[in-house]
């Protein structure tokens, strides 16, 4: 098999072979046959770049705009910030002791449970980090 | 877009204390029963050798016993 290397500024392969064969359809989208494992992996190295860039530029504003919330709302409470949520259990402890939870509506004690629910579900997220698996302990 | 809004402190604090119990709940439970998963995968191990062996001898029993002429 004669060796050959593409000059520097030739593509490492060249349509004039018969390597990559392709059909322009009418709507001119190209279609790709490899036809050997060697070209199939030669198909997604060159593709993998282009399509990475098409899902990082697709992904960028959803990803912005979850940062811009995920700044203000999912940030860990600041030390200082401790001794005031801690203020807000006890006022909740009292309400429960002297009844006057029963002055919510209902549309407010739903709210509250479904923000109950949704804090204590995080625990169940860190055990699935804890145990680094999804379904199950992986002994 | 809606601007973020404010979660309340005791939100917060309750969210990241979750997370982090539930990990360190994961750790500890993943290593306990760790351990005692290999003991048991030994001793199934260990078991299943034995009905093999038995299984073995009673095949070859079997096989010695049975007296027919079309072999």
């Amino acid at each position: 098999m004669a060796t050959w290397a593409p000059a520097p500024n030739e593509p490492s392969w060249s349509c004039t072979q018969e390597v990559m064969p392709h059909s322009a359809g009418r709507s001119g989208r190209r279609t790709f046959h490899p036809r050997t494992m060697a070209q199939f992996i030669r198909n997604l190295v060159e593709k993998t770049p282009a399509l990475v860039n098409a899902a990082v530029t697709y992904s960028k504003p959803q990803l912005a705009t979850f940062w811009y919330y995920a700044k203000v709302e999912l940030i860990p409470p600041t030390p200082a910030e401790i001794p005031r949520a801690i203020q807000s259990l006890k006022e909740i402890v009292n309400s429960a002791q002297t009844g006057s939870f029963k002055q919510l509506t209902v549309k407010e004690a739903v709210l509250n449970g479904l923000v109950a629910t949704e804090v204590l579900m995080w625990f169940y997220v860190g055990e699935i980090i804890g145990k680094r698996g999804i379904i199950g302990y992986d002994v | 877009m809606a601007p973020p809004v404010q979660v309340s402190r005791l939100i917060k604090l309750g969210r990241y204390s979750f997370l982090f119990l539930g990990m360190a709940y994961g750790a500890t439970r993943y290593s306990y029963l760790k351990p005692r998963a290999e003991e048991e995968r030994g001793i199934a191990a260990e078991e299943k050798k034995k009905q093999d062996e038995l299984k073995r001898i009673a095949k070859e029993l079997a096989e010695a016993q049975e007296d027919t002429i079309l072999k």
